[in-house]
Parts: structure tokens; sequence; C-alpha cells
């Protein structure tokens, strides 16, 4: 335990950036495809490996490398859904999770032959953190809030003003409805995972940007991500945005009251009351 | 040729163990179409009830286990069983009301919970130190010399798992299509059904869901007791992954393919074990293993979504993984 420090909130906004990410990733494809890609983690950690690989084995610069990173989490997404997950499209939601399990275990397990099992860190200096205000504030944690801004931001002129976005809330509030009106729900599919995959990627490289690349890096922080998901209702991006935030932020805060090796705790903690008290999310429009 | 057949006895022993594993696992999934996925979480409580309960407090480098009661392996097997049965129920009766994926996540988070106590609480289970030896059942009579035949350790514990084993199949078979079972089923089909012909379902799913949980604990026991030692890191959510690819292969809801199911994930992992090193990728059998349980789930389920041996009930009533 510790007692309250204002940097647990700056922690707390860092790791809610991530959080939220990966959450709005993981809702926007339960939106459309109804089901939870357990394999989502090991897409998070796939783009920062291959950002890894870019950066440190062929001397890319971090930024390049990261750009690198993120659109080969994109192709990934796309091509497992090409290769696997349209083969099973019109099977149960439980059939779809058991498959991402599969996958997920294929892609950890290849991520482990290809880099290495063990942990690694990109090539970027470590630096001294200056204070301000009595907060020690890194520059990569100031870009990771800038930038997971930015994507959020990004991601809801995607899905409030592009006829793209529009006919993606549309299928996740009733696919059928919008196949009838003209919507191809095939292509819509294919875009959906490509921001799914981008988004994924994003999240990945600036959690190996924050702290270490591990090849369980991105499954591990499933559990906070499901715990944003569910908090915003499942389905909303807006309520995995503010879930994400609020996650991060309660995780950060609780070692004033638990001690941090408990922080993890948290995530299953709001999972649970959450579910218990408000099934449909903070803003009710679960969209189950 | 006598350090094969030890290496196939202790094969058998693991194969033995995982299949209680997925035995408990059938009657949440298969039986009752609960999606569980704290299984390893129920498998950690159980070893670490037993070893607790049944050896010596311990110093260690990293901190000093103060608890700990010599009782006897018997007891230890039997606490194992209820403790790892009360801490599925614990995890259960948040998550009644909630339906399928919902579950998945609840129960995915509680069994790393589990695994993160058992990290940092030192004084009662070692934290990554882990605890070594662990005592085994009767293991001053062996060997036995039966009229020229020496029977080793091995041998009896396999003996023993096998007992554990069909005693269980034929507990687990029994309670599936008894009464009790029917009502599970009829959960698992259309849960309103049962409810509206006044059976209280919350109360089965919970049963489920503590017997299911209390075999996982056993076979956790089982395990401490054979391999001397456990730590923290071997119940990660791959234990949990690799028996739901055990069920789902050999055909959710039929325990025999639970078995089945088990042989085969065992077999791939165990076999490969053979395999010369010096092959191309050789350092990375352990991980090939993994990639290839991950490839035949997604390959079973396109292929033949009832697993092996399913279930009849289940496929007639439309609930064999072929879609909605």
């Amino acid at each position: 335990m510790a007692t309250f420090d204002p940097q647990f909130i700056w922690f707390g906004l860092v790791s809610g950036s991530l959080i939220a990410l990966g959450a709005l990733g993981l809702t926007l494809i339960f939106g459309i495809l109804d089901f939870i890609n357990i394999a989502y983690g090991e897409y998070m950690a796939f783009g920062a490996f291959v950002a890894f690989g870019l950066n440190t084995q062929a001397n890319m610069p971090m930024v390049v490398a990261g750009i690198g990173g993120v659109l080969g989490a994109g192709v990934l997404a796309i091509a497992l859904d090409k290769v696997v997950f349209e083969k099973f499209r019109n099977r149960s939601a439980i059939v779809l999770l058991v498959v991402s399990i599969g996958l997920s275990f294929i892609l950890r397990n290849s991520i482990r032959i290809i880099w290495g099992s063990g942990t690694k860190r990109f090539d970027i200096p470590i630096e001294q953190a200056p204070t301000y205000f009595g907060i020690s504030i890194l520059p990569d944690q100031v870009a990771i809030i800038i930038l997971s801004f930015g994507v959020l931001a990004l991601t809801f002129v995607l899905l409030r003003k592009t006829d793209i976005g529009i006919a993606m809330r549309a299928a996740s509030d009733d696919t059928d409805l919008a196949q009838i009106r003209g919507v191809n729900t095939e292509r819509l599919v294919l875009y959906v995972w490509l921001v799914g995959g981008l988004i994924a990627g994003i999240a990945g490289v600036m959690l190996g940007i924050d702290s270490v690349l591990r090849p369980t890096m991105g499954f591990l922080t499933l559990i906070p991500i499901f715990a944003a998901v569910i908090l915003g209702g499942i389905g909303d991006p807006v309520g995995a945005v503010v879930g994400g935030y609020a996650i991060g932020l309660l995780q950060e805060l609780s070692v004033v009251v638990i001690p941090s090796e408990y922080k993890p705790l948290i995530g299953l903690l709001v999972l649970v009351v959450g579910l218990l008290t408000r099934p449909d999310g903070l803003f009710g429009e679960a969209t189950r | 040729m006598m350090a094969y057949s030890q290496l196939l006895v202790t094969v058998l022993i693991i194969a033995i163990i995982y299949s209680l594993l997925a035995i408990g696992m059938n009657m949440h999934w298969g039986d009752t179409g609960l999606l569980n996925f704290a299984h390893a979480g129920f498998f950690a409580v159980g070893a670490y009830t037993s070893t607790v309960l049944t050896t010596p407090a311990a110093t260690g480098l990293l901190g000093d286990r103060i608890v700990g009661l010599e009782l006897p392996i018997v007891i230890g097997l039997v606490a194992a069983t209820i403790v790892a049965a009360l801490f599925g129920i614990l995890i259960a009766l948040p998550s009644l009301r909630l339906e399928g994926d919902y579950l998945a996540m609840v129960t995915l988070s509680a069994a790393e919970m589990i695994r993160l106590i058992i990290t940092n609480e030192a004084w009662l289970t070692a934290g990554t130190q882990g605890i070594k030896d662990i005592p085994r059942p009767l293991a001053g009579a062996f060997p036995l010399s039966l009229g020229g035949f020496q029977m080793g350790y091995n041998l009896f514990y396999l003996g023993l798992t096998i007992a554990i084993l069909i005693a269980s199949y034929a507990l687990f078979k029994r309670l599936s299509e008894s009464p009790f079972g029917r009502v599970l089923h009829a959960i698992r089909e259309d849960e309103d059904v049962p409810r509206a012909l006044g059976k209280r379902t919350p109360v089965f799913k919970l049963k489920s869901f503590g017997l299911g949980a209390g075999i996982a604990g056993l076979a956790g026991a089982l395990w401490a007791h054979f391999f001397f030692a456990i730590n923290p890191t071997m119940f990660l959510p791959s234990l949990t992954f690799s028996v739901w690819a055990a069920v789902i292969i050999g055909g959710a809801g039929s325990y025999v393919g639970a078995i089945v199911g088990t042989s085969f994930i065992v077999g791939i992992r165990q076999l490969t074990r053979f395999l010369p090193n010096d092959i191309p990728l050789g350092s990375e059998l352990p991980f090939l293993r993994l990639i290839l349980i991950g490839a035949a789930l997604i390959v079973v389920l396109y292929y033949r979504p009832q697993g092996l041996l399913g279930d009849k009930e289940r496929i007639q009533a439309g609930q064999a993984m072929e879609g909605e």
C-alpha cells in the first residue's frame, strides 16, 4: 500500500489510454461479428514484435518501425479473417470464440519461435523523467496519451462521418437490416478487421514502448480490456473508451488501498460488479 | 527398454490426470453448456490445498511459508476436492446470470486471480519459489516384491489413478444420465424450459460448477503428489485451453470423448518429445506442439464440429457447434 500521490493519476491516464484503445478495437469487432476474439491480445503482441523486428533487427527509427508494426497487425487481422474466420461465418458465437482460442495458441507460439520467448525492449533511449508539479512525466508517456487521443478521435470521426463508419454502426445494431438496406456486409467485415487490427497494432507498439515486449504481453492485457468492454457495454465504442480510462485510473489508484501486486484484481472486481449491477454497460448501449 | 516403459507409465499418469480435468470440463460445457475458463485455477487450488495440508512449513530464500500441517495424504486429497469445489461455486455465484462469453471472461479472469494470489501469498504457498518434497502416498512400501515380480512406485500410482479415473467416469456418466443430468442438458438447450417446469436452474448450475471444479481439484492434488514439486507457472491459462481443446476434439457431451480427446492432446505433447532435437526447428518443439494443438482445434471445429465422439443428443438438439 502507498499513500496517495498525483503520480498515480498520470500512470492511470497512460495505462487507461492503452486499455481504451484495446477495448475500442475489441468492441468494434464484436459489434459486427458478435464474438469475443480471444486472439485480440495476440494481434497486439504481433504488432509490437513486428515493430521490434524493424526497430532492432532492421535498425529502423522507432517511428518508422512503429508504423510498420501497426500495418503488420492490420494485415494479420485481414489475413486471419480470410484464412480462418471467413470459414466460420455462419457458426455460433461460441464456436468463433473457441476458434479464436486456437488462433491465439498459434499466434503466441509463432511469436515465440520467430522472436524468442524472452523479454525484449525497443531500441530507444532510456531517459530520466523530468518532473512537473511533482509528477514525473516521460516524453514516451506523453506521446502515448496524445497518440491514443488522436486514434480515438479519428475512429469516432470514421464511425460518425464516413459512409463506411455509418454502415458499421448500422450493421453493429442489426446486421440483417443493414444488409437489406444495401450495405455490403462482407466488405464491411473486412474494414472492421482492418480498423480493429490497426488499433491492436497501435496499442501493442505503445504497450511495448511503455514497458517491455513479451510474447504474452497482449494476452495478459486482455483482462483489463475485457473489464473495460463490459463496463462500457459490449459493442459500444464510446463506452469501451470511457471504461478503458476508468479501469486504468482505478488500477493505478488502487495501490492506495491494496498492495500493488494485486492491481490486476481491479479488472476482475469491476468486471463482476459491473456485470451484476449494469449488465448493459454504463450507458445501457450493449448490443445484447 | 526399462527406461521407455517407465516413461510410458509416467505419460499414462499425466493422461489420466488430464482426463479427470476433461471430465470436469465436460460436465460444465458438454452437459450444462457453461463456458468455464477457470479450470487451471481449480487444478491449482486442488494442488496447493493438498500440498499445504500434507507438507511441513518451510523457510525459503524469498520468504517463509508458515502454514504446513503434515496431515495424511488422504485428507489432502479429500480437502483438495472440497476446496476446489467451493472455489468453483464461489466463482459461479456472481456469474450465474451471465451467459456464454460473459461467463468466459469472468472465469478466465478469476483463474488468473487465483494464480496471482498463489504467486504473492508466500506465507501460504511459498510464492514463485514453489513447494518441493511433496510426499507420495505409501511411498515407503515400494518397490514391492510380488512373487518374483518387482512392482515399482510409478506402476502403483498408475493403478491408483486408473481406479480414480474409472470411479470418476462412472460417477459423472451416471450423474449425466440421471434426472439431475437431464435438467443440466435442458439448461444447456434452453434454460427457460426447465425454469418453466419449476426447476431452480441456478442451483443446478452451481452444482454442475462445483462438481466439475471438485474433480479438477482432485486432479491437481494427484498431480502434486506424483510430481513432488509445484509452482505457480504450472497453472497457466494455456492448461485450461488444452483441456478445452481435448473436450472439443473428443466430442463435447461424451465422457469417453473427453478421455479420447485428452489422450490425443497428451499424445501430441508427450510423443513429440521423442523426436531428435537436431531436426529443423527441433529446439522450438514445445512451441510447435502448442501450435499443432491450436490448429487441430480449428480443423476439428471446421470438419467435425461435434468432435470425434460427439454426443448424439447434443447433435439432435442442434447444439453440436454447427451454428445457431
